[in-house]
C-alpha cells in the first residue's frame, strides 16, 4: 500500500478491469494509484463469475466487446507466461438440443468469424459424443472449437497488481470513495481512508461505476443489473464434463458448464433481478433452477455433488446499444474515462486496459515508456498441482511445502505464509490466493490454522482476523477460562 | 529419487480406531508399524470432545475424550509406537504403497504389507446443503465450533442458532451456554432428533433450549457478519411451508447436518464404496475390496460411541495380522444386504465361519420388532431409531451351508 498524495491517474476499481487497466499503466513513467473498496483485488463482482476467456462468439458483429475481444486467448496465454499465473484451455462445444436450436449455432459461428477466430467445427450427435461422452443424447448438433481459456480470476487479480506495484503502482485496498471534486485541473477524491487527489481519473468501479460517474456529473449513466448463480462441484465428477458445454442462452440464463482452472466443475448461470446492488442472496429456487439448466445438458450431473453456489452480479448500460460495452472520455469532466463493462469482462480485459491507456493519452496523460519496467512477476510454487519429482524439489527446498495445512485441496503452510506475506490479510484473501478452504470440507478442518497463521505472522490478536474486510470478524472472543489467561485488555 | 521405505503395517490416522488398531496389531506381535497422523497431536477428534460420556464400554468407566484418547496414546508409548505426526499421507496405490510427506521427514514412499485406514470424517458444509442466503462470516459445522472453543479457546459468536440435531450440533448447544453463548433454538429436518436421547435430554431440555423439528434455515441474512436466520417449517417432503417463517436475530449458525466419511485416499487405492455407510465394503475382518486394505472407525461408517470405533479398529488389526502373517486366506462367500427397513449394515460381506457382529442402523424409527438374518436368526427389539447403531452378534453356525447372499430384514410386531 502507498501512501496518499497526488497522482496522474487513478483507476477506481481493482476488479479484472481494473486491474488489468492498472498493470497496463505500470508501464509509463508517472504516478498511479488503484483504489479498491473491498479487502483484496477481484473480491466483487470480477470473483463471482464463471472465469473463462470466451470464444467471440457471444459478441455481436461490429461490436466494441466484440473487438475487444479479438486474439483474447493469446493475450491471456502471454500473460500467463509474464504473471506464473494458471491459465489452462479447454474446447467450447455449443450443443443444440432441438432441430430449431442448429440456428444458434450457425449464428454463434459467423459472430465468432466475424472477429477473427477460427477453427469451428460444426459436427453431429456422434461426434459430440466422442468429445463429451455425458452430453443428453438429446443433442443434435454441435458447434465446436479449441481454445477457450479458464483462469481463476482473483489469482489473476493478485498477480496483476501485484506486479503493477513492483512497478510503482499505489494500492489502497479498503478504500471506497464518497466524493470528487475538481479543483485546479485535477480530481480530489474524499475516500474512507482520506483524499486522493489524480489528473486524470479511470472510473472501472464496475455494478458502482453510475455511482462514481454521478460525482463526477455524470448523472444519465445508468446501470441494469442482472444476478447469476452458479454452483461449484465436487471434483469427484470432474470426469462427467471436459469442455465448456454451452446450450441456450436468454435473458433469464446463460446455460454454461465448464472446468474450473483448479479441476472442478462449474455450472451455471440462473438469472433473476437483485433486490439491491449487495444483493448476493442464492434462493432455494435459484439452486434448483440452475441444476436443471446443468441437467439439461448433462443428466447424470447431482445436486448432492455441489460443494458451493454463489452469486454474481452483471450489469448492463444505458450508453451503449444492445449490452455493448461503452468505453469513454466524460462528456462532462475532462480527463475521466468511464469504463462500463458486462459480460465478457474477463475476456476483453487486456483489450479493454489497451483501449483506456490509448483514451488517456488522447486526453493529454504524458507517454513516456518506463524503461525499469519489469514485465514478469513471480508466483509460488503449488504443491497439489506439482509433479513428484517438482513436489520433492521444493519440499526438499522449503520444508514447510512438506506440511499439509488444508487436506481437500493440499495446500501446504509454505504456500498458506507466502500469501500471508505477500498481502493476504483476510480469511478470504488466504483461501483465494492459495485454495486453502474451497475444497470439499469448505474449510471446516483448515480455518483454524490459517487463522492461527494470520495471527502470528501479522501479529494481531485472533478476534482482529476477518473474513473478509471490516465487520466479518471471524470468533467473537474468548472463553472463559481463555479470557483468563489472556488476562485483561484483550 | 523419492526414498521408498518397506513396513509391515501402516494405520493411517491417529483418533480412536487408529490408535486402538495400532496397540492391538502390536499387541498380536506386529511389529513393523507406523501410525501417520496429519495432526499435531493423536488423539483425533477426540482431542476436542472434552464432555465426558465415554469409555463405559471399553473402560467400564466414565472419562472425556481426551481421557479417552491418552489412555490409547499411553498404550502406544508403552509398546512403543510409532506415530508420525503432522504427516500427511497423500496417495495410495493399488499395491499399498503410500506416498507421505511432513516437515520433519520431507516426501517419502512406503511400502507397507497392510493398511489400516483410520481417516475418521468430515462434516457437510453449508455449500453442500444449498442453503439460501448471503455468505457472511459466522457460519462454522458444529465440530468445527467445538475445535475453536475446547483447542483454541475462542468463541465463535455469541447468539446462535443450530441447523441439524445430530450429536455434535446438541453437544455444542450446552457448551455454547455454558460459556456465555444465548442458543436460540436447534432445528431439525426429520420429525424426530438425529442425535441420542440422552443428549436431546442432558444438553437442550435442561438448558431450555428449544428444538424445532421439521424445520430448518430458509435464509441466512448478514452481509459481513451472521446478522439472523430465517426458520421455516417443512412438509413431509421437506418442502418449505409458506407462512411459517421467523425470523431469528443471531451472530452465529452452526451446522450440525451430518457427517461423511472421508474416502478419498481409500477411493485412490480403488476401494469400492457403500453409497448407504459412505465407507468401505468389508469383510468380517473389516478388510475392504481390496487385498491388506482395511477400514475401521468413522471412516467406514459413522458411529455414535467411540468405544465401537475402538472396537472396531482391534478387528481390523486382527484382519491385518492375519494377512501380514500369510495365514490362510478365507474367502468372504456369504453377501449381506439390508432390506428397505435396514438403513446400513457392516460387514456387507462375511466368510460364514466364524461369529460375526453386524453393525447396523434401522431406516426409520421403530417400535418392537424382530431383526431377522435370513431365516436363520432372529433377535427382538421393544424400539430402534436411525440415531443409534445396533450391534447384533449372529453365531457363526447359522450360516453353514449358506452361499450367495442373506437379506437382513426388521419386523414390526405391533
Amino acid at each position: 500500500m502507498g501512501e496518499t498524495g497526488a497522482y496522474d491517474v487513478v483507476v477506481i476499481g481493482a476488479g479484472i478491469v481494473g486491474a488489468m487497466i492498472a498493470r497496463e499503466l505500470s508501464k509509463i513513467e508517472g504516478r498511479f494509484a488503484l483504489l479498491e473498496k473491498k479487502a483484496f483485488p477481484c473480491f466483487g463482482m470480477s470473483k463471482a463469475g464463471l472465469s473463462q476467456i470466451h470464444l467471440p462468439d457471444f459478441c455481436p458483429p461490429g461490436s466494441l466487446k466484440g473487438r475487444l475481444c479479438k486474439d483474447a486467448p493469446s493475450r491471456f496465454r502471454m500473460l500467463a507466461g509474464e504473471l506464473d499465473v494458471a491459465y489452462r484451455e479447454v474446447g467450447e462445444l455449443w450443443v443444440a438440443l432441438e432441430p430449431e436450436q442448429v440456428a444458434n449455432l450457425e449464428a454463434a459461428k459467423t459472430r465468432g468469424e466475424c472477429h477473427g477466430a477460427k477453427g469451428y467445427e460444426m459436427i453431429g450427435p456422434e461426434r459430440i459424443r466422442e468429445i463429451e461422452p455425458h452430453v443428453t443424447p438429446k443433442a443434435v448438433a454441435g458447434l465446436y472449437a479449441r481454445g477457450l481459456g479458464v483462469v481463476y480470476v482473483p489469482e489473476w487479480g493478485f498477480a496483476l497488481v501485484e506486479n503493477a506495484v513492483q512497478n510503482g503502482l499505489h494500492l489502497h485496498l479498503q478504500t471506497s470513495v464518497s466524493g470528487i471534486e475538481r479543483e485546479n485541473g485535477s480530481y480530489r477524491l474524499f475516500t474512507s481512508r482520506g483524499t486522493i487527489t489524480g489528473k486524470f481519473l479511470v472510473n472501472a468501479a464496475g455494478i458502482h461505476s453510475d455511482e462514481i460517474a454521478r460525482m463526477i456529473g455524470d448523472r444519465d449513466i445508468r446501470l441494469d443489473l442482472r444476478k447469476g448463480t452458479m454452483l461449484i462441484f465436487d471434483k469427484a465428477v470432474s470426469h462427467l464434463v471436459h469442455n465448456m458445454i454451452y446450450g441456450t442462452f436468454s435473458e433469464r440464463h446463460s446455460q454454461d458448464i465448464a472446468p474450473t482452472a483448479h479441476g472442478n466443475l462449474i455450472l451455471g448461470v440462473h438469472y433473476v433481478r437483485p433486490e439491491h446492488k449487495e444483493d448476493r442472496k442464492v434462493t432455494r429456487q435459484d439452486i434448483l433452477e440452475t441444476v436443471k439448466l446443468g441437467k439439461e445438458l448433462i443428466p447424470v450431473l447431482s445436486e448432492k455433488e455441489v460443494i458451493n453456489s454463489f452469486s454474481g452480479i452483471l450489469p448492463s448500460n444505458n450508453r451503449a446499444p444492445n449490452g455493448d460495452f461503452y468505453i469513454a472520455p466524460s462528456e462532462q469532466a475532462p480527463g475521466v474515462i468511464h469504463v462500463l463493462v458486462g459480460a465478457p469482462g474477463l475476456t476483453a480485459a487486456p483489450g479493454i486496459a489497451d483501449l483506456v491507456v490509448r483514451l488517456l493519452r488522447d486526453q493529454g496523460m504524458m507517454k513516456e515508456e518506463k524503461k525499469s519496467f519489469q514485465k514478469t512477476r513471480a508466483g509460488w510454487p503449488r504443491f497439489e498441482s506439482a509433479t513428484l519429482p517438482e513436489k520433492l524439489r521444493i519440499v526438499g527446498q522449503n520444508p514447510k511445502y512438506g506440511h499439509v495445512l488444508c487436506r481437500c485441496e493440499q495446500v501446504t503452510e509454505a504456500e498458506i505464509l507466502e500469501a500471508i506475506r505477500r498481502g493476504a490479510d483476510t480469511m478470504d484473501g488466504v483461501k483465494h490466493l492459495t485454495r486453502a478452504g474451497m475444497g470439499r470440507c469448505q474449510g471446516s478442518f483448515c480455518s483454524i490454522p490459517v487463522l492461527n497463521a494470520l495471527v502470528k505472522e501479522l501479529g494481531v490478536a485472533p478476534t482482529w482476523v476477518t473474513k473478509n474486510g471490516a465487520g466479518s470478524h471471524q470468533i467473537v472472543g474468548y472463553t472463559k477460562e481463555a479470557a483468563m489467561a489472556r488476562g485483561p485488555g484483550e | 529419487m523419492m526414498r521408498t521405505s518397506h513396513i509391515d503395517l501402516a494405520v493411517i490416522g491417529a483418533g480412536p480406531a487408529g490408535l486402538a488398531a495400532a496397540v492391538e496389531a502390536k499387541h498380536l506381535g506386529v511389529k513393523d508399524l507406523v501410525v501417520f497422523e496429519r495432526d499435531e497431536r493423536p488423539g483425533g477428534i477426540l482431542r476436542q470432545c472434552i464432555h465426558a460420556g465415554f469409555g463405559l464400554e471399553k473402560f467400564n468407566e466414565e472419562l472425556t475424550g481426551p481421557e479417552y484418547a491418552n489412555r490409547y496414546i499411553k498404550m502406544a508409548e508403552s509398546w512403543g509406537i510409532d506415530i508420525s505426526l503432522d504427516t500427511t499421507v497423500l496417495d495410495i496405490d493399488k499395491n499399498r504403497t503410500l506416498t507421505v510427506v511432513s516437515e520433519q521427514g520431507g516426501l517419502r514412499q512406503v511400502a507397507c504389507k497392510s493398511v489400516i485406514l483410520a481417516m475418521g470424517c468430515r462434516e457437510r458444509p453449508r455449500g453442500a446443503l444449498g442453503i439460501p442466503g448471503t455468505r457472511p462470516a459466522g457460519v462454522f459445522t458444529a465440530g468445527h465450533a467445538q475445535r475453536l472453543i475446547n483447542v483454541e479457546g475462542y468463541m465463535p459468536g455469541r447468539t446462535v442458532v443450530i441447523l441439524g440435531s445430530g450429536d455434535i450440533g446438541l453437544i455444542m448447544a450446552r457448551r455454547l451456554t455454558l460459556e456465555g453463548a444465548q442458543v436460540k433454538a436447534v432445528a431439525e429436518i426429520l420429525p424426530y432428533a438425529s442425535g441420542l436421547i440422552r443428549n436431546v435430554v442432558q444438553c437442550l431440555n435442561d438448558f431450555a433450549i428449544p428444538l424445532l423439528l421439521r424445520h430448518t434455515v430458509a435464509e441466512i441474512h448478514g452481509d459481513r457478519r451472521v446478522e439472523g436466520v430465517t426458520l421455516v417449517q417443512v412438509d413431509d417432503r421437506w418442502n418449505p411451508v409458506e407462512g411459517t417463517e421467523q425470523f431469528i436475530e443471531c451472530d452465529t449458525l452452526l451446522l450440525s447436518v451430518g457427517l461423511i466419511p472421508e474416502n478419498e485416499l481409500s477411493k485412490a487405492a480403488g476401494v469400492m464404496i457403500d453409497p448407504k455407510t459412505g465407507g468401505a465394503y468389508v469383510s468380517d475382518y473389516f478388510e475392504s475390496g481390496v487385498e491388506g486394505l482395511f477400514s475401521c472407525g468413522n471412516v467406514l461408517h459413522v458411529n455414535d460411541v467411540v468405544d465401537n470405533v475402538s472396537l472396531e479398529g482391534e478387528s481390523a488389526a486382527y484382519g491385518a495380522f492375519r494377512r501380514i502373517k500369510g495365514l490362510p486366506a478365507e474367502s468372504s462367500v456369504i453377501s449381506i444386504e439390508g432390506d428397505e427397513t435396514i438403513g446400513q449394515i457392516v460387514p456387507q460381506r462375511i466368510t460364514g465361519l466364524r461369529d460375526v457382529t453386524f453393525h447396523l442402523r434401522v431406516k426409520r424409527p421403530m417400535k418392537k420388532f424382530i431383526l431377522q438374518v435370513g431365516d436363520r436368526f432372529e433377535k427382538k427389539y421393544p424400539y430402534a431409531r436411525p440415531s443409534e447403531m445396533i450391534w447384533v452378534k449372529v453365531p457363526g453356525d447359522i450360516f453353514r451351508d449358506v452361499r450367495g447372499s442373506i437379506i437382513v430384514h426388521c419386523e414390526e410386531t405391533s
